[in-house]
């Protein structure tokens, strides 16, 4: 049976070249620098805030609704976010639509962002692509600042639609009921659904 | 021929009484077996073709539900066969359901979902196109109809036959087209149209009163018993909570009691549970106080004065140790049993019944606390109406212990403005009406479903109630304030 000396050996940083090491790095950082300073080599740091950093496409940083082509809120308030929310920040209201069609809606939808990890659980859980996670990533405020975030404030706020545009507008099929069916009895109507269960 | 029959299934062997189904044997024997139109309340029709069982010795699987056990049958329900005939049956079943699962409030409590996660085939073979029906339909003032997730197991139908008798409700067109509906000019209208949400397996009928409200998954239940009226229905009771908010009750069954129903004014005995709802701290004379200075107070008020001064006004809706408690701690602190008086509303009808549960004794227990009286040698007087008998007892305290459920008592306004006219008023409720805060002193008090007790039925089957945590943890019960009430005023000695 062998055995490993876990020990600590006072000569260690010695040994192992602590010192030596320390001023290769320090070379490097030097030699880095000289590069940059006459213009070799072109530099990393961006000059936050007054240049901003353009993460990818697919960052997941705070949450907007996506909206019906007519503008409309796409969300159902079928509660599966917040069901699915490890943070608990979502709160639902929900409510009967003035549109039969829709039937259900939020009548209040407010994210605690505080709470919030950003983990995109929402998004994922998010049957119609309601809950997306955008581009907004410098969220840094005063205590003050309201860190709730309200339902208008998550499908109107300028900073998203500026990075995201278009994108707000789901592209996803719309979970309306189909506009022949009227709601009385008999009218009974055939019409599309393009899926099976 | 004897009156029993024993078969096996599953290789289980169980005895039924002659005439009970397959499915009844089941159930008797806890093997579930997936079933949509068959309710043990209601007679069996045999639509849905879900219940497939394998019988021995029979050409093809049966449904269980509407097969006779018969001597020495082998029945199985597990076989991969079985299984099979569930998943077709399902497939069946799914071709025209919309799936609107989000925004159905059926759903997390739905038989179709649940099925479909256990035996579902989930990849549907279907190539045709749903038939869209009509949805939201107002079909009363309680419930909402969706006729595009019925799945057509007539249960409702049935229910409206055969409980209620009202049938408003039948199966109209054929085929795919069949849907469900209300006849002509007709509304459900009967004080049990929840049962119909109830019974629903899918989300067709959805309650009014708790549709969009909650999510199912959210909600805890517990097990209590409706203090609506003197029948006692056994409830389940659903609470969030994370909120501490109460959204709805449902009927429980109890075969000796209340079978499978509750009526729709036992569903709104959640309304009253609510903070909301509810006085909060005590009050003297109109300004909030500690619940220990209340209970200082009452307890010098009570001790200052002897026992034939002191009136004890009851309303049948506490359970029967808070009465007695009450009189016990009362005879022991002023040394004579003080003059007790009961108070019921002047428009009520005691002996009136509708024929299926809901009782004109509005209070869950009018029996047991008249049994704590006569233990205590008390004879109360009744106050209906007529509060001359208070008035002119001379009393100078007088101890009121108001309805929970204040829907039970329409004339409450009246009654309580006769109340303040005594000199000295301690009112024990939660009101928050306009007369009872011209009391001396309120003291707001735990309700049915936060305390331990016991309610007696106008059957005199005594049901005991279990406490769920308190929407106002300082506020105590009534037997819970006299008991420290006895302590304090035996210490003051």
């Amino acid at each position: 049976m062998a055995y490993v000396n876990v020990s600590r050996d006072p000569e260690r940083n010695l040994k192992n070249g602590y010192l030596a090491t320390s001023l290769v790095g320090m070379g490097t950082t030097l030699v880095t620098f000289a590069k940059q300073v006459f213009g070799l080599e072109e530099s990393n740091t961006v000059q936050w805030p007054e240049v901003e950093f353009q993460y990818s496409e697919r960052f997941k940083g705070a949450h907007f609704l996506t909206k019906r082509p007519d503008g409309r809120v796409r969300c159902t308030a079928c509660f599966l976010c917040a069901t699915n929310c490890p943070a608990q920040c979502i709160t639902i209201v929900a409510g009967e639509s003035p549109d039969k069609g829709v039937e259900k809606y939020p009548v209040r939808f407010e994210i605690d962002i505080l709470r919030c990890v950003f983990c995109g659980f929402c998004e994922e859980a998010c049957p119609v692509d309601a809950i997306r996670m955008g581009p907004e990533y410098s969220m840094a405020g005063l205590a003050e600042q309201k860190w709730v975030y309200t339902k208008d404030y998550l499908l109107e706020r300028d900073a998203v639609k500026r990075k995201v545009g278009e994108k707000q507008v789901s592209k996803k099929d719309e979970n309306t009921k189909h506009d022949t069916v009227e709601s009385s009895l008999p009218g009974i109507h055939t019409g599309h659904s393009e899926h099976g269960h | 021929m004897s009156n029993q029959v024993t078969l096996s299934i599953n290789n289980q062997s169980i005895t039924v009484p002659a005439g009970s189904t397959i499915m009844e044997a089941a159930q008797k024997l806890g093997v579930t077996v997936p079933h949509f139109c068959w309710h043990p309340g209601l007679s069996i029709a045999g639509v849905c073709r879900f219940c497939m069982v394998r019988v021995e010795g029979m050409p093809k699987l049966q449904i269980a539900c509407n097969t006779p056990a018969s001597e020495g049958m082998k029945v199985d329900t597990v076989s991969d066969e079985v299984k099979d005939a569930h998943k077709w049956a399902l497939e069946f079943h799914l071709i025209n359901h919309p799936l609107d699962c989000p925004i159905c409030d059926q759903a997390g409590e739905c038989e179709l979902q649940n099925y479909y996660m256990k035996v579902g085939k989930y990849q549907s073979q279907m190539e045709d196109e749903k038939v869209l029906k009509p949805k939201a339909l107002d079909v009363g003032d309680t419930l909402v109809l969706d006729t595009e997730r019925c799945i057509l197991c007539s249960r409702c139908v049935r229910f409206e036959d055969e409980v209620t008798k009202t049938s408003t409700l039948g199966i109209f067109n054929r085929g795919d087209q069949a849907t469900i509906g209300t006849y002509k000019d007709r509304k459900i209208k009967h004080n049990y149209s929840y049962n119909l949400a109830d019974i629903c397996p899918v989300g067709a009928f959805t309650a009014k009163d708790f549709r969009f409200k909650c999510r199912v998954w959210f909600l805890k239940e517990s097990k209590t018993v409706c203090p609506g009226c003197s029948t006692g229905c056994n409830v389940n009771l659903f609470q969030n909570s994370n909120q501490r908010e109460y959204y709805r009750l449902k009927p429980r069954h109890n075969a000796d009691v209340n079978g499978h129903w509750m009526c729709d004014t036992g569903r709104t005995m959640y309304e009253h549970l609510n903070a909301s709802a509810r006085l909060s701290s005590p009050l003297l004379n109109g300004e909030s106080v500690s619940h220990q200075a209340a209970l200082q107070a009452v307890t010098d008020a009570v001790k200052s004065i002897s026992a034939d001064k002191l009136a004890v006004v009851f309303t049948a809706q506490f359970t029967s140790e808070e009465y007695s408690a009450t009189l016990k701690t009362l005879k022991a602190t002023l040394k004579s049993a003080p003059k007790v008086f009961v108070w019921r509303d002047e428009s009520e009808k005691i002996e009136d019944f509708d024929g299926i549960l809901f009782r004109g004794d509005r209070n869950p227990n009018t029996r047991g606390m008249m049994d704590v009286l006569k233990e205590e040698g008390i004879n109360p007087v009744m106050l209906k109406g007529d509060f001359s008998a208070l008035a002119s007892s001379g009393a100078e305290l007088t101890l009121i212990f108001g309805p929970e459920i204040e829907v039970g008592y329409p004339n409450l306004q009246k009654a309580l403005g006769r109340f303040i006219e005594m000199k000295k008023t301690v009112y024990f409720g939660n009101s928050l009406s306009e007369a009872a805060k011209r009391m001396w002193i309120r003291i707001p008090v735990k309700v049915f479903a936060e305390k331990n007790g016991t309610f007696v039925n106008f059957n005199g089957v005594a049901q005991k109630l279990k406490a769920n945590a308190p929407v106002f943890p300082a506020v105590k019960s009534v037997d819970e304030y006299f008991a420290e009430l006895g302590k304090i005023a035996q210490t003051a000695i």
